[in-house]
């Protein structure tokens, strides 16, 4: 321990406060780490925590611009849950985020061992998946928007001189979301391949040399090796992913706008419609938190398991 | 056994030719489009060699200073930013690798990640009042600090995780010599873990550099950052002109775009070091 003296002052009673005859429990020594973790914690609890804990108040009140609050109970929840157009968003959110998270998943795993099979040029290939890594939502949205423009996009246009469907994102809802979906696949593909990648590289070659001198075949190297072994970094990209996908606002806002006749919607441009558009900050607050208790549950299992291994590492 | 490899050799060369088409068609074409003479933005298939112009360059110049303002902004947003989580992350980060055993600091790990759980949008919604009645609306500031609080939990389990790599005998010999610990994180430890901020740095610079809800919320004129106006740009009444949002995304997108190249390696690290630590 580099700084034993004041490290091990507010906790194991050596040093110098036991020296001056204190008894060890209930005590509470200062550290010089509080002041160096403060920075962290006061930006974290002032715009984080805080507001959110605000939130939490603010769904049980009734409230609007130049309004007081008044306690409502779990009206706004209830009047939340009894409107179509969230269950519309939730369904529309359930749907982008199962689908595409899940393809990238795929796509992710066959890049990974793309990448682990070796390739030509490997090391520009892999910023070349990285690349969209560095794109913003709103120019991917001007990108994707263009190739499909339904009058002049280069990709619709092939798409009906060769015959195929097009998609017609502008007003049939489904299409919609399915350019949004192939959006967040784009833009999140770079995170999903990187975690797999690195997680089949930490896979020892011993077993897979010892696997094929047991004659085994490529199938069943991938299955009996490599998809337990990449199992857990499989389950943390995916959870990382649903928390992630579940906050998805700007690619809708920027191609649909939750439209036409808020059929598009997903669950954070229901909040911000109930928010910004109709000033309605309790039913927005309910809906907040409903999403934050969703992000809290979808990550118990991640959390839990990072628990574990932190306690392992005895920290 | 020959055909066998060949067929796998064109196999792979296909995927990396899929691979490219996937990653780089829509980037490359923007950045082509916003050089095409007018109308051939629209020929399809689209046209690989053409006369460059800087045709939508000249009338973005001209019609959308408030671009160019946006870039600044942005600039300035994304540098505080930056420096500011950085810091804030590499002292707290020094915090949890050397003081072990500290009341509360322990527990405060889970409060950290706990809190990379909340969505964005949740806090808006009581920011937006309380940023107005500080006078804060419109300001670089309440970006800057937005932008840095959403990576300093991630930011400071990375510089942990770097600064735990570096030897504690440094410390100690250092120590010895009679130095104080914020001697030592900047004097010793510091150089060591510059690849760990370098790591942070990319994550916040990407995200404050594309960063469009809060933005969206809590700029209108003053401090309106460039994908804010490129939204603007995507949505405007009388129809989209091309050209310029071409122009403007591959001016928004290339500065970005070549630091993530160029810090690949650092990004790399801090996304698998991000996931599998917290």
């Amino acid at each position: 321990m580099a700084f034993g003296s004041e490290a091990s002052v507010g906790h194991r009673g050596e040093g110098t406060a036991e020296a001056a005859g204190e008894t060890k429990r209930r005590r509470f020594a200062f550290s010089p780490a509080y002041l160096y973790a403060t920075p962290v914690h006061l930006l974290v609890l002032g715009i984080i925590v805080l507001p959110a804990i605000f939130v939490l108040w603010l769904s049980f009140e009734a409230s609007s611009f130049g309004q007081s609050a008044t306690f409502v109970g779990f009206d706004n929840y209830i009047r939340v849950l009894t409107d179509p157009y969230f269950w519309c968003s939730v369904w529309n959110t359930v749907l982008v985020v199962a689908v595409a998270v899940h393809i990238e998943l795929l796509l992710g795993l066959g890049l990974a061992l793309l990448f682990a099979s070796g390739l030509p040029l490997q090391r520009v290939m892999l910023v070349v998946v990285l690349a969209p890594y560095a794109i913003s939502e709103v120019t991917a949205v001007a990108m994707w928007r263009f190739l499909f423009d339904p009058d002049v996009g280069p990709i619709t246009l092939m798409l009906r001189y060769t015959g195929l469907p097009t998609l017609d994102w502008t007003f049939i809802p489904s299409h919609g979301l399915v350019l949004v979906g192939l959006l967040t696949i784009w833009l999140h593909l770079p995170f999903t391949f990187i975690i797999l990648y690195a997680a089949r590289l930490a896979v020892p070659k011993e077993l897979y040399e010892a696997g094929r001198t047991d004659g085994a075949n490529a199938f069943q190297l991938f299955r009996n090796i490599t998809l337990p072994l990449l199992a857990p970094a499989m389950l943390i990209a995916l959870l990382f992913r649903y928390i992630f996908a579940f906050r998805l606002f700007s690619e809708v806002w920027l191609l649909t706008q939750g439209g036409p006749a808020r059929t598009t919607e997903v669950v954070s441009v229901y909040l911000y419609q109930e928010g910004f558009r109709y000033n309605s900050f309790g039913t927005a607050a309910a809906t907040a938190w409903m999403m934050v208790v969703i992000s809290l549950l979808l990550a118990t299992g991640y959390v839990w398991r990072l628990r574990k291994e932190s306690l392992a590492n005895a920290f | 056994m020959r055909s066998r490899r060949l067929a796998i050799g064109a196999g792979k060369m296909l995927a990396v030719a899929a691979i490219v088409v996937w990653s780089l068609f829509p980037i490359g074409f923007i950045v082509l489009s916003s050089f095409k003479p007018g109308r051939e933005i629209f020929a399809v298939p689209p046209e690989l060699f053409f006369e460059p112009t800087l045709e939508h360059y000249a009338s973005l110049w001209q019609r959308w200073p408030a671009f160019f303002d946006g870039l600044v902004n942005s600039l300035i947003i994304t540098t505080g930013a930056t420096a500011l989580a950085v810091m804030a992350s590499m002292l707290a980060g020094f915090a949890y690798s050397r003081y072990r055993g500290v009341r509360f600091l322990e527990g405060s790990v889970m409060f950290l990640i706990g809190s990379r759980l909340i969505p964005p949008i949740v806090v808006t919604l009581p920011l937006f009042p309380v940023v107005n009645r500080l006078g804060l609306n419109d300001t670089h500031l309440v970006l800057i600090l937005l932008y840095a609080t959403f990576f300093v939990s991630l930011g400071t389990l990375l510089m942990r995780t770097f600064i735990d790599q570096v030897p504690r005998e440094l410390d100690e010999a250092a120590v010895l010599d009679g130095a104080r610990p914020l001697t030592i994180l900047v004097k010793i430890i510091l150089p060591l873990v510059a690849p760990g901020m370098l790591a942070v740095a990319v994550f916040v610079v990407v995200f404050a550099w594309n960063e469009f809800l809060f933005a969206y919320i809590f700029t209108a004129n003053h401090a309106k950052t460039a994908p804010l106006v490129l939204s603007e740009m995507i949505s405007s009444i009388d129809g989209v002109d091309w050209g310029v949002l071409f122009a403007a995304s591959t001016v928004q997108l290339l500065p970005v775009l070549v630091f993530v190249v160029l810090m690949n390696r650092f990004l790399v690290a801090g996304l698998t070091a991000g996931a599998t630590k917290g």
